[in-house]
């Protein structure tokens, strides 16, 4: 088996690439891109533990597995939403650049 | 034995208090309640001559008597403070009980001529005066200085009420006003009093105070103290010097209750209170000694006011002001007599001065409102010839005059001849009732002289205004007489039975002294008494040449020094003014300065932190800048903080 070390640095290093192109990216649709790198990184954790445990206890659970179908089902709706919402802001703007999406402010 | 019973007293006026504001206003039968009034007081009366008659067959009430616990704090039987209602029933509380309960009886009968024009507003007259009444009995039967306490905030609560009765009237308002502040200067000394000897004996009953030896470890100065605080709360209510300005301006108040403070109930509290506080008061020779130049200077100045007033009330008000001042003399120079001699003289002599002048100046209060219910006005430069037409009131009003001068047989000759000799005889152990003494017989001067100076302006030569006078009714005129028959025969108490020095002697737990016969002989052969007869002679006999014979020119006192000094007088030594000055400029600086503070301290300080908020507000919001990837990182910075905080920093802070 494949230490568990191996996948939480994968994991996390996922993460860590996913939440700098959110925070960096201007493209709306990059960052959408760049959130489904963070869900994807979650979902590598549930695999991977959910796995361990039913090694560790010698039992056939894969409840954590099914907690990543689950997660991969909701971001597809989520990205069907997050496209929905860029179209129409690029409908009423003409631009997708979040640093110009600002007037949600004071 | 009924003097048990003597918190019953209290509870007729009361109950007439209750009667008269609750009921509808249909069953207030005649006069709109005074008949309850009546009722009350009358039944009151009976009840205290009961008690009266009991103390005069010796049985007091003054240890175990009945009483209820009101208050008890702490839980340790042995430190334990116990507030409890009671009563304490002695010769000097039934000499009190004679004065409230006649005087009272009798003001509240004559007010239902006086007051018959007032329409509804008798019922308030009639509900406030049985409540007056009512907390003057209680205050006289207390047996702890607390529960006297309460009676004494009370008897100043009905004296404003009373005061301010006609309160649509500006001046009246602030009479009432007056009175009740510069009473309560009085007050706190008083509480301060109390709560000393509370903090240093741990009780206030009079049995502990004065029949047990609770002072006895008590610290020399510090009982001096307390008993001068004590005292400070007469000055106020007895409207001594120097916070006596008030009981003038009370005359703005019906004329009954004028003579209702004046001879029964508020300004005689404060002697009342210095009497029952001598058994202290002997302990401590230099509060006796304080409110002994107290009396005397007030005796003093208050009559050299009197001799310029005008105003007839006013005449009467500076005249009880001074004749307070004797007694509270008699009382400061008498107890010198009790330490050193071993006798009750000046004490006897002072609460005899206090019941003769409960009658004689009730009698002279209710005579002037006799006059004033005929002629309309209070200005005895508008009067003149009354005595043809109200012949009842003008005889009446002239056995008063005769009485306060001290001519004999007459009440006021035997207590002020007796006070007199009281504080000449205290002269032998401290000179400076040689001075007092001087200051008294003064005043034993200028009160005959403005006493005839009062009746002659009033009764005597022709109108000098307008009206049309005419006998006041029955109702009013019983009442005087029935005042003119004591202040003419209740001098004679002197001689009663053991005689009345032997009475109070009992009340300080002294022996009894001379017989009648031996006071008697006493008084006809000292020189002293001569020279105050002589003196209040000279008085009337000055009246009669200014004010009654024709063609004396008033105008020479208005020239020169005498001029001046008759300014001075008609201003009241300045002391009201001085009173107003310190309002105006000193009271209203400090309420400058505090205005100040308020608005630039105090709401800088509130304004401020607004400001501040508001402010930060502004800056803080700059923040929301619509930039989402700016909150994310903010958040990703967040939680990464709060993971450092909660993993490493809490674990390692907590050891």
């Amino acid at each position: 088996m494949i230490p568990i070390e191996y996948w939480l640095v994968f994991s996390s290093l996922l993460f860590a690439i996913g939440a700098y192109g959110v925070l960096t990216r201007r493209n709306a649709i990059v960052v959408l891109m760049c959130i489904e790198i963070m869900l994807n990184a979650a979902n590598i954790n549930l695999v991977m533990f959910s796995s361990y445990h039913a090694v560790l206890h010698s039992i056939s659970d894969s409840s954590g597995q099914v907690f990543a179908l689950f997660s991969i089902a909701i971001a597809a709706a989520e990205v069907a939403v997050g496209l929905a919402i860029i179209l129409s802001v690029y409908r009423r703007y003409q631009t997708i650049d979040v640093d110009k999406i600002n007037i949600l402010r004071w | 034995m009924i003097a048990e019973y003597a918190w019953l007293i209290p509870v007729f006026p009361f109950a007439a208090f209750i009667l008269i504001s609750l009921l509808p206003k249909r069953t207030l039968l005649w006069e709109d309640g005074a008949v309850y009034g009546i009722a009350g007081t009358v039944l009151a009366l009976g009840m205290s001559f009961a008690v009266i008659w009991d103390v005069l067959q010796g049985h007091t009430v003054t240890t175990n008597s009945p009483s209820f616990t009101w208050i008890v704090i702490g839980s340790d039987t042995s430190s334990q403070l116990s507030i409890t209602f009671g009563i304490w029933i002695d010769q000097l509380t039934a000499i009190m009980l004679i004065v409230v309960s006649v005087v009272g009886t009798l003001v509240v009968i004559y007010s239902c001529g006086y007051m018959h024009e007032e329409g509804d507003t008798r019922r308030r007259y009639y509900a406030e005066i049985t409540l007056f009444i009512s907390v003057m009995y209680g205050l006289v039967i207390s047996n702890n200085y607390l529960q006297m306490f309460i009676f004494w905030e009370l008897v100043g609560l009905c004296s404003y009420l009373l005061i301010g009765f006609w309160y649509q009237k500006p001046s009246a308002a602030s009479a009432a006003k007056r009175a009740f502040i510069v009473t309560r200067v009085g007050d706190i000394m008083f509480m301060a009093g109390i709560i000393i000897l509370l903090k240093y004996t741990g009780n206030l009953n009079f049995t502990d105070l004065f029949l047990g030896n609770s002072t006895a470890g008590m610290d020399p100065n510090m009982l001096t103290l307390a008993t001068g605080l004590i005292f400070g709360g007469a000055i106020g209510k007895s409207a001594q010097f120097p916070l006596h300005e008030w009981l003038p301006d009370a005359m703005e108040g019906p004329t009954t209750v004028s003579a209702l403070i004046h001879a029964a109930t508020m300004v005689k509290a404060g002697v009342y209170l210095t009497a029952r506080t001598y058994p202290l008061l002997i302990q401590t020779p230099n509060s006796l000694l304080f409110v002994a130049i107290i009396g005397g200077v007030t005796a003093l100045i208050a009559a050299t006011v009197a001799l310029v007033a005008t105003d007839i009330k006013r005449v009467l008000a500076y005249s009880t002001i001074s004749q307070l001042g004797y007694m509270i003399l008699g009382l400061g120079a008498g107890g010198y007599l009790v330490i050193n001699l071993g006798v009750a003289d000046g004490y006897s002599a002072a609460t005899f001065h206090m019941m003769n002048h409960a009658f004689f100046k009730a009698l002279l209060f209710l005579c002037a409102g006799s006059v004033i219910h005929a002629v309309g006005t209070n200005d005895m430069r508008a009067m003149g010839g009354l005595g043809k037409k109200m012949r009842i009131t003008s005889i009446t009003m002239l056995i008063g005059a005769l009485a306060i001068a001290g001519i004999p047989p007459l009440s006021g000759f035997w207590s002020k001849d007796e006070v007199l000799s009281a504080v000449y005889h205290a002269g032998d152990f401290n000179a400076s009732f040689f001075l007092l003494w001087f200051l008294g017989v003064a005043t034993a001067l200028m009160t005959a002289f403005y006493m005839f100076r009062m009746w002659f302006m009033t009764f005597a030569g022709e109108p000098r205004s307008d009206f049309h006078a005419h006998e006041s009714p029955k109702l009013m005129t019983v009442p005087l007489m029935i005042l003119a028959g004591l202040a003419i025969t209740s001098g004679f108490a002197l001689f009663i039975g053991k005689g009345f020095k032997a009475f109070m002697s009992g009340a300080i737990g002294l022996g009894a002294g001379g017989s009648p016969a031996d006071i008697a002989s006493e008084i006809f052969t000292d020189p002293l008494t001569y020279v105050s007869l002589g003196m209040a002679v000279v008085g009337i006999l000055i009246a009669y040449r200014i004010y009654y014979l024709p063609g004396f020119d008033r105008s020479v006192f208005a020239r020169g020094v005498s001029g001046k000094l008759q300014k001075a007088l008609e201003n009241r030594w300045y002391i009201s003014k001085f009173y107003d000055d310190f309002a105006v400029n000193v009271v209203y600086a400090f309420s400058r300065l505090a205005d100040w503070f308020d608005r630039i301290v105090i709401d800088g300080i509130v304004n401020g932190f607004a400001y501040l908020g508001a402010r930060s507000g502004g800056v803080m919001r700059k923040a929301q800048d619509g930039n989402v990837q700016r909150y994310t990182a903010l958040i990703i910075v967040g939680i990464c903080v709060l993971l450092i905080f909660v993993l490493y920093i809490l674990p390692w802070g907590g050891g």
